[in-house]
């Protein structure tokens, strides 16, 4: 084992501890998290949770602690990007600081603006719990009330202000029991600017409630992501989630549930769009570990250019999760010779009476199509994106809110136009 | 409006020669059938028509329009009005009928410098043909060809054509899979779109076809030329006799 003492550091990692250092960022739980990185260093491919992204040699510096930005740059540089929801209740993060810009929250939404606890440990395979522990800013809490039903979106909007910021921010979420509401959670930013979001959400689904939760990965192109959602449902929760993702240039996002109430149902559907040299993974862990709840999770991946992909989805049953029924598949579109995709499904499974199927599959658009669409007068690119659509298409027809499924629709349609 | 002169091509993978020296000769405002046995070249002829890459041109010549076909890709021939009702139409999932269409006959709209059709005479226009072709207006809501069944697959193409209005139809072998009905339905669209300044090229292995759409010529294809030539009743003499007397007599 390396110890701390003769590890040479890279570039990323002496950034890191630099940007701890300059920052007046203080506490035993920051200190410890702070101390882990420093010993284990960035997890490397050796480690089996970031084989694919080997976030040691991915992760370059040309980042650091951002002061809290003026109101004024704070709106201007939000206001760059057009909302995705009309008539949305927003929370706005920027570069990592929670700002307050008077949006009311509906009835039934308590929001306070503290960073919330949180727990970490020291483990190597942690290191995205480890960084948020240690650089987290701002923060809040919402609560939504037993019984509150919610229409109006609530959003949380993440937008880098200055040039080359860390920002790392934890939010909180308590949904009361038997509860209806909807999230939007979104990371957004310019080309150009190469700042570290490293984003923790954790969402926590009281007895019969059902959530709606969306989040839209769209950093700039020569921005870092490394963010985390934590979920907890407890008996008879449903949370209906969606994940769209068209970049930066290095994106880990790695989803935890922990099914622990009877009756759970949980869906999670996503996009992944990749291209450029971008490196994107989403690993999911998936704990059912009591009976009778279901899991599905599809992930449609577009991978162009020199682009990477990453899914590892592992499933977990335990022992006493009798009748669990969990379903995962993963389904790539390769168009270039030079990108590829690597797909990690991963099955640990102690019940004995359970449904559980998980499916991974890799192609190229299919000629035949491509040729009829020809055939037809359609020019090539555009046959060839029509394709490219149906194959995405499956999970934003799938989307509750149909207004934003045609928003990210239009965003797919923009993104083809540079990529396919 | 179109002239295929010593026309050899391959098979671009393996090299296989399919078309050795074919000449052809259709007119606007003609039916020309051409029948073969299997392996003909019968639908390799219809996919060199289109453009598909897998066919290699090595020799020869088709003049469509007076203009050289083979300068231009699959898109261009389609909007320059070729067009080909397959064999096997592919199943498309996810592409919406309705969504497919518009953009199929806008962008040939586009490339020939005519203004898109705005949505509610898209529709009107898709209804009026879907009507004639008895196609339930539904089954274009579904994914392309996707759940059909073979008659309505073949009435898809069909509807297909009449909406596009091409210059010179291709129907590889549109007869298979049909059952008398919708043959006669599919063969009352195709006589609908027969007119003086189109001209159209029925595929087939079998006269049946011909009892409803009424070829002006008819044109024998083995091993990859056309071996005899004639009227109508050429095709007659074909269920009569087999195509190996035939080709036997013409050779």
């Amino acid at each position: 084992m390396d110890s701390a003492l003769n590890r040479v550091y890279t570039e990323g990692e002496k950034a890191l501890f630099a940007a701890f250092d300059s920052a007046n960022l203080s506490g035993d739980a920051r200190d410890e998290a702070i101390a882990a990185l420093k010993q284990n260093g960035l997890p490397t491919r050796k480690v089996e949770a970031f084989h694919y992204t080997d976030l040691r040699s991915l992760l370059r510096g040309d980042f650091t602690i951002a002061h809290v930005p003026s109101h004024e740059d704070a709106r201007k540089a939000g206001a760059a990007f057009p909302r995705l929801v009309d008539g949305a209740a927003v929370l706005h993060f920027r570069d990592g600081h929670f700002l307050d810009f008077g949006e009311a929250m509906p009835a039934g939404i308590s929001v306070s603006t503290r960073l919330p606890d949180a727990a970490t440990t020291n483990d190597v395979a942690n290191a995205l719990g480890q960084l948020n522990m240690a650089f987290a800013t701002g923060g809040a809490c919402i609560t939504v009330d037993a019984n509150a039903k919610v229409a109006q979106t609530i959003g949380i909007a993440h937008t880098p202000v200055a040039t080359q910021s860390l920002a790392a921010s934890r939010v909180a979420i308590e949904v009361g029991s038997k509860t209806e509401c909807t999230f939007v959670e979104r990371g957004v930013g310019p080309d150009g600017n190469t700042y570290l979001h490293a984003p923790a959400t954790d969402l926590n689904i009281a007895e019969g409630a059902s959530v709606t939760y969306t989040m839209v990965i769209e950093e700039g192109a020569d921005a870092r992501r490394l963010g985390r959602l934590s979920v907890w449902l407890a008996k008879d929760a449903k949370l209906k989630l969606n994940v769209i993702a068209f970049g930066g240039k290095l994106v880990r996002q790695e989803l935890n549930f922990v099914v622990q109430g009877e009756g759970v149902e949980l869906e999670i559907a996503g996009i992944n769009l990749i291209g450029e040299e971008n490196h994107i993974d989403i690993t999911s862990r998936i704990d059912h570990q009591v009976p009778d709840t279901t899991s599905t999770e599809l992930f449609r991946n577009v991978v162009t250019q020199r682009g990477r992909g990453v899914f590892q989805g592992q499933i977990k049953v335990a022992q006493p999760a009798q009748h669990t029924d969990a379903r995962m598949a993963c389904n790539t579109l390769l168009l270039s010779d030079d990108c590829d995709f690597s797909a990690k499904p991963e099955l640990e499974i102690f019940a004995d009476d359970v449904q559980c199927a998980h499916g991974a599959t890799v192609a190229d658009i299919e000629d035949s199509h491509l040729f009829y669409l020809r055939a037809r007068g359609l020019k090539e690119d555009a046959a060839r994106r029509l394709l490219v659509k149906a194959f995405v298409g499956e999970v934003l027809d799938e989307m509750e809110d149909e207004a934003l499924a045609e928003t990210l629709s239009g965003r797919i349609d923009a993104w083809m136009e540079r990529h396919v | 409006m179109l002239e295929i002169k010593n026309l050899h091509a391959r098979i671009e993978e393996d090299g296989t020669e399919i078309l050795r020296g074919l000449n052809l000769t259709v007119k606007a405002g003609e039916v020309a059938a051409i029948m073969g046995p299997n392996g003909s070249g019968k639908s390799t002829l219809s996919y060199v028509l289109s453009g598909k890459e897998d066919y290699e041109v090595t020799e020869g010549s088709i003049t469509y329009a007076g203009e050289d076909l083979l300068e231009l890709d699959v898109s261009e021939r389609a909007a320059a009005g070729v067009f080909l009702a397959f064999q096997y139409p592919v199943e498309i999932p996810g592409v919406p009928t309705m969504t497919f269409l518009k953009e199929a006959m806008n962008s040939q709209r586009k490339e020939r410098g005519e203004g898109e059709l705005s949505t509610p005479d898209f529709i009107k226009r898709v209804r009026e043909e879907a009507k004639k072709l008895e196609i339930d207006f539904n089954m274009l809501k579904r994914p392309v060809n996707v759940g059909f069944s073979g008659g309505e697959k073949k009435r898809a193409e069909i509807l297909q054509m009449s909406l596009l209005e091409p210059k010179l139809c291709v129907l590889d072998e549109t007869d298979s899979g049909l059952d008398i009905d919708a043959l006669k339905v599919v063969a009352d669209g195709v006589n609908h779109l027969r007119s003086p300044d189109r001209a159209v090229i029925v595929i087939t292995h079998y006269q049946r076809l011909l009892d409803y759409i009424v070829p002006d010529t008819v044109h024998v294809l083995s091993k990859g030329k056309i071996v005899k030539s004639g009227d109508k009743t050429l095709a007659l003499e074909l269920e009569e006799k087999g195509y190996s007397e035939i080709i036997e007599q013409a050779a």
